[in-house]
């Protein structure tokens, strides 16, 4: 069965996966999108969200942290904010952050609007914690 | 006969120097060796940021070019007539000195790059050059009518011309007294060491960075995305070149240009042959007006982080260089103060002897 490259690169870390995959699927601003070879030419924005590598009868997960995403019938690039596999992942200091961002928003909700909080960094935030917990396969509810 | 104890004192000068320059090398090592990891972890983002945006813009049909960032060379061209027509130069150089000859070969690449005015032959167009400027100037150039050019052109074209009747200095701005000139290209600074130079010579620094250039962060080189895109949107900024400082290796960093808008979609065109459209999702223009944006701050944290490794490792070399040479400036030193101690010792005994002969 014909395969599919998948690139994905951060700023910080480099290349953080390369191999030749069977499918793969993410989360984009327009959807779930699931990419299998031979795919169209298709460029899009990620949302932070874990993605799903599946080669095989294995699925992997790797956490991404928004991005974007370039599809060509032979390769798939990932430029990714943030990338992380999942023995990358600190769970200690995802929760940590989780709770801090929640305790943002919850701040930005009782207060005025026009307070101080930046509401979209902090959930921001919240997403890619989450994002990093599900790949960890810690519910996060 | 030279004085011993000047001479002591000068090897003792010497040698709290080399101490001094010793200590810079070993912290430019250190602060290296950082810049270095985390300018190789950024660079396959970087690379791979640009390979996407040239797939794309090689695929892409000038008729939906419909992002404001992107156009064909005719749309440039009819665009002067809507703006002011200036350009743009961001430039990246140090703080601090004592690094070789770092900051003057940025600062000259920037003021080639800047008073570039068609007369003199274009750059090699190498597969992975990325600087359209001179492109951009020659097109804008050869449709202009006279009278009707862009501001910045105009100067530049004023300022050459009298460069070929006067001595006066091309890269020194203010000594034109010419509006066009001055307030036709517009700088951002990086560096204190850039900000300084150009703004002694009178150029119109519109923003400037200080105390970022050795550990840069994505942050700054947002805000500079920012403030680009703003002024370009704006409609007073027709092209903007970036000239920063390209790390090869330990041995060889070499200035560079890099054009960041407008991106113009014939000099992409040309590289593929069939066409295969892309889709985009959500749509075309919110897409690359997300994505295009943050390629461009992509590609000045890049910069930045290449400039910083280059910084750092000229102000090792140069300062290790100094070190070797306050060494070898010691041992002359050493043994001059050696030959002219034992030069005055044998004047001694001769004295001595001179004397107990002539009492005999």
């Amino acid at each position: 069965m014909a395969t599919i490259r998948l690139e994905v690169v951060s700023p910080d870390c480099g290349e953080i996966f390369a191999k030749d995959i069977d499918m793969l699927i993410v989360r984009s601003t327009a959807g779930e999108l699931g990419i299998l070879p031979r795919h169209a030419r298709l460029l899009t924005e990620l949302l932070p969200y874990p993605i799903r590598i599946k080669e095989g009868a294995s699925e992997s997960l790797v956490a991404v942290g928004g991005g974007f995403m370039e599809v060509t019938p032979e390769l798939i690039t990932i430029l990714a904010d943030s990338a992380e596999l999942p023995e990358m992942i600190d769970v200690d200091r995802a929760q940590a952050s989780r709770k801090r961002a929640e305790e943002r928003i919850a701040q930005y909700k009782q207060a005025q609007k026009d307070s101080l909080i930046d509401i979209h960094r902090a959930e921001a935030a919240l997403a890619r914690a989450k994002a990093r917990l599900l790949v960890k396969n810690i519910p996060i509810n | 006969m030279a004085n011993l104890q000047n001479i002591r004192r000068r090897i003792r000068s010497v040698k709290s120097i080399q101490k001094i320059t010793n200590a810079m090398d070993m912290i430019a090592r250190s602060r290296f060796n950082a810049a270095r990891d985390t300018l190789l972890s950024n660079i396959p983002y970087v690379d791979k940021t640009r390979e996407i945006l040239k797939r794309i813009m090689a695929q892409m049909n000038a008729s939906e070019a419909s992002s404001t960032f992107v156009m064909t060379r005719q749309e440039l061209i009819d665009a002067q007539s809507r703006t002011d027509g200036k350009f743009l130069f961001l430039v990246i150089a140090a703080d601090k000195g004592l690094a070789g000859a770092y900051s003057s070969n940025v600062i000259k690449e920037a003021h080639e790059t800047i008073e570039y005015d068609g007369t003199s032959p274009s750059v090699s167009e190498a597969e992975d050059n990325e600087n359209f400027h001179q492109k951009i100037f020659d097109a804008l150039k050869n449709a202009g009518v006279d009278g009707d050019q862009l501001r910045a052109q105009k100067g530049i074209a004023k300022a050459g011309g009298r460069r070929s009747t006067s001595t006066a200095n091309l890269s020194v701005a203010k000594e034109y007294h010419d509006a066009d000139y001055i307030e036709g290209i517009e700088l951002i600074t990086v560096g204190r060491k850039a900000t300084s130079h150009f703004k002694q010579r009178g150029y119109n620094i519109i923003k400037s960075y200080h105390g970022i250039s050795e550990r840069p962060n994505y942050h700054y080189a947002k805000e500079i995305a920012d403030l680009i895109v703003e002024r370009f949107l704006t409609g007073e900024i027709i092209d903007v070149t970036m000239i920063y400082t390209r790390f090869n290796s330990a041995i060889s960093c070499t200035p560079d240009d890099v054009t960041l808008l407008p991106i113009i979609t014939d000099d992409y065109a040309a590289s593929v042959g069939a066409k295969e459209e892309y889709i985009y999702e959500p749509d075309v223009v919110s897409v690359l007006n997300d994505f295009l944006p943050r390629r461009i701050a992509t590609r000045i944290y890049g910069a930045m982080l290449h400039s910083a490794a280059a910084e750092l490792s000229s102000r090792m070399n140069a300062m290790s260089n100094a070190t070797d040479n306050a060494q070898e400036l010691v041992g002359k030193l050493n043994l001059y103060y050696n030959k002219v101690r034992q030069a005055g010792i044998t004047n001694e005994i001769n004295e001595i002897v001179g004397g107990a002969n002539a009492l005999e």
